[in-house]
């Protein structure tokens, strides 16, 4: 049986572009034809489920119940992939109880592909959270995103070899159009009559390396 | 044949968690393979008997004749290694009756292992407790518990005071039992199975269960811990079951 992708889309840091990366993978799982669900566990951002009320559920992880209602869900082998945008207020809580609570290498026994998109930043709290990563989830796939438009082309070392998951930069006024509540993504391919345009080809960039993550992972290659 | 070992968990206060630290007892011999019978002295209720059931059996330790089916088949029982959970303020008296039969003394000549497991409470009668059991204590192996498993706060007590009754028994040993998520605590109860199970995500018979994964998780986290306290005072050597050090996993 295949294996139950489950994406967190995740950074100790606010505004990076946990969201947008969020939308874009929702939406391509949707374009795949699968039947993917997103949580929000956000606080005080911009939240997906502005963006994907239909498709999205909030999640808590105050309490043992809200745990319980998100946690349960994520372990079960469904076929359903599942993309998590974990606001930066959570991550700690988060991964903490993660680790408490054996979820890695639960997910592993029952076939549920982990896959952490952190989202890289420069500064201390984001190697920290990365170094943190690495150490409590060696069951998971880790994959280090490259939003251009927080890195501006300075890697970090501290990602090592990992092979990073780039997010171009978009100009100004397309990021303007694309943070439209009412803006999606498959849509514009869709409708778009213009092929060549920079935001088709963005969008279509960033799907392509959804693809080839969605085959690294199913060939069991990160 | 082993030397016969038997274990007392007791206070005589309350509430204190004599029966969770006893449940953890025992699911940390079955994962070492280790045959224990139990014996409850919450007669006629018997809380430990609902958890392990197969393996308890519901004794007065204050009647002779159930004194007798306890220690008179120390040497002849399938398993070497007897646990006694003892209800609330009969631990002084249980050690007195013990006394008298002549068992502490087998104790220290070396015939019986013998150890207390002495759930300690938040209040300051806790502290006095432990200077009436430690006049009992000669030849056993000696543990003081303090159970945070219900966010116990031991606030009551003045370390340094503590501290003095703790060095008036020689070799006495101190115990940590973390606390376990309150909602997980629950579930557990209310499926009246061993830690063990609902980690496995079993129920009493055995059958498949469907207890929350996040709870399961909390669940096998701190009996983690439980058993990492154990493996640390070597219980299984106490027993006289060499493990050969490997830690005991809540798997």
């Amino acid at each position: 049986m295949d294996r139950t992708p489950v994406y967190i889309v995740c950074s100790p840091r606010p505004r990076v572009g946990k969201t947008l990366v969020s939308r874009l993978l929702a939406e391509y799982l949707l374009l795949e034809n699968r039947d993917a669900t997103a949580f929000d566990i956000n606080l005080n951002e911009p939240s997906l489920l502005d963006f994907l009320p239909k498709l999205t559920e909030t999640a808590s992880i105050d309490d043992t119940f809200g745990q319980m209602q998100l946690m349960d869900r994520l372990i079960a082998n469904d076929g359903a992939p599942k993309v998590i945008d974990l606001g930066y207020h959570a991550f700690d809580g988060f991964f903490k109880m993660a680790v408490e609570i054996g979820f890695a290498k639960e997910a592993e026994r029952r076939g549920v592909q982990l896959a952490i998109l952190f989202i890289a930043d420069r500064d201390r709290t984001s190697q920290r959270a990365w170094t943190m990563l690495e150490e409590n989830f060696r069951n998971a796939a880790i994959v280090p995103v490259n939003n251009e438009q927080v890195l501006l082309g300075e890697i970090p070392p501290w990602i090592g070899r990992a092979e990073l998951l780039d997010i171009a930069i978009l100009p100004g006024f397309l990021k303007t159009y694309i943070e439209r509540q009412n803006f999606s993504f498959t849509q514009f391919l869709r409708t778009s009559t213009d092929k060549s345009s920079e935001l088709y080809q963005w969008i279509v960039n960033c799907f392509v390396r959804f693809r080839e993550l969605g085959v690294k992972l199913a060939q069991h290659r990160i | 044949m082993a030397k016969p070992a038997v274990i007392v968990v007791g206070a005589d206060k309350g509430g204190v968690g004599k029966t969770t630290v006893s449940r953890t007892v025992l699911d940390y011999f079955s994962a070492n393979n280790i045959p224990t019978r139990a014996f409850d002295t919450e007669s006629p209720r018997g809380t430990l008997k609902r958890f392990h059931p197969s393996v308890t059996e519901i004794v007065d330790v204050t009647s002779t004749s159930d004194q007798m089916k306890i220690f008179d088949t120390l040497n002849s029982a399938k398993t070497s290694v007897t646990v006694i959970d003892v209800r609330a303020g009969l631990l002084s008296p249980t050690l007195a009756s013990l006394r008298d039969i002549g068992f502490l003394d087998a104790a220290r000549s070396g015939q019986i292992t013998f150890a207390v497991f002495h759930i300690l409470g938040p209040s300051i009668a806790s502290l006095d407790e432990i200077a009436e059991t430690a006049n009992f204590m000669t030849g056993a192996k000696y543990f003081l518990v303090k159970n945070f498993i219900n966010n116990t706060s031991f606030f009551e007590w003045d370390q340094a005071t503590y501290n003095s009754y703790f060095h008036k028994i020689k070799d006495a040993t101190e115990i940590t039992i973390p606390k376990l998520n309150e909602m997980a605590y629950e579930q557990v109860e209310v499926a009246s199975v061993p830690f063990l199970k609902f980690v496995a995500n079993k129920g009493q018979r055995d059958e498949a269960a469907n207890y929350s994964f996040v709870l399961r998780g909390y669940v096998r986290h701190w009996l983690g811990n439980v058993w990492g306290e154990f493996d640390r005072i070597k219980l299984t050597d106490i027993v006289g079951k060499d493990k050969g050090g490997a830690p005991t996993k809540a798997e």
